[in-house]
């Protein structure tokens, strides 16, 4: 099946906004070719987690994240958890990790649009429409948060350089982009 | 802006939580004989209070879960919030 990227048609590559004479702009790309899981914990199970490994991650805690080169398992919300991933047999380490009695597993791959902005502005960026206090959101942590409205999870894959991963439901990801974009004018960015 | 603590992720902003009601309203129980007065009561009838309220919110655009609230309707204080399943006293 063809992979269509929601942003395919407004993701022009190349340097836009006040970029002029700028030593560190925002550089801005579309994370495709991902594979994405969510994992939901019933309420009746009363297994613990902390014994299951997931492409050898455990799952992650409150607001943290765990990833290694290939995998990233966010966490989304109690017994709630997003499994992004470019390994391609994930859903095998998935199923062999997790019990159907006590988990519900749904394929989201196609349903998501992902950006990832990095800079030492993202911050700013992110200021301008999201309500969020950046303040502890460090490497290795993610949050749900809105970004003009937009529901959003944001991953905060690296703080030097600041590096961050902003996902939206596909359908909101043209309008997401357009926000983004807008908000970063002011600092000048380089779409990738 | 009100910041309201979700009892999973913290403080967080009004903006990323949905107003769910009031949460003193007790559903009649199941199979129980329920005359008109209780159900219109239950279904429609609401009090207006000045003062403190506990109230049902969902973090909406955070961990999607329904918490309670304590707030102060006329100041918009709020005193405390819990998860659904605890009591606020």
């Amino acid at each position: 099946m063809k992979n269509v990227s929601s942003l395919e048609n407004i993701h022009k590559l190349g340097l836009f906004g006040n970029n002029d004479n700028k030593d560190e702009l925002i550089n801005i790309r579309e994370i495709k070719d991902v594979l994405i899981y969510q994992i939901v914990k019933y309420k009746k199970s009363s297994i613990s987690i902390d014994k299951i490994k997931i492409d050898n991650l455990n799952l992650p805690k409150t607001l943290f994240v765990s990833s290694n080169h290939y995998t990233r398992i966010l966490w989304m919300g109690p017994d709630n958890w997003l499994v992004v991933s470019s390994n391609k047999e994930i859903e095998k380490s998935i199923l062999e990790n997790l019990s159907h009695d006590d988990f519900a597993l749904t394929d989201l791959s196609h349903s998501r649009t992902i950006l990832e902005l990095e800079g030492s502005l993202v911050d700013e960026v992110l200021k301008k429409g999201c309500p969020l206090n950046l303040d502890g959101l460090d490497e290795g942590k993610c949050s749900n948060s809105a970004f003009h409205a937009i529901t959003i999870t944001i991953d905060f894959i690296s703080s030097n350089p600041r590096k961050i991963r902003i996902f939206a439901l596909r359908s909101f990801g043209e309008s997401l982009y357009h926000s983004i974009t807008d908000a970063c004018l002011e600092f000048g960015y380089k779409a990738e | 802006m009100l910041y309201i603590k979700c009892p999973y992720c913290g403080l967080r902003a009004q903006k990323e939580f949905s107003y769910g009601g009031d949460a003193t309203v007790k559903r009649p129980n199941i199979n129980e004989e329920v005359s008109n007065e209780d159900w219109d009561n239950f279904v429609y009838m609401r009090k207006s209070p000045r003062g403190k309220h506990i109230e049902l919110w969902q973090h909406i655009a955070g961990c999607r879960q329904w918490i309670k609230v304590q707030r102060d309707t006329a100041t918009h204080e709020i005193f405390q919030t819990a998860k659904v399943t605890e009591e606020i006293r």
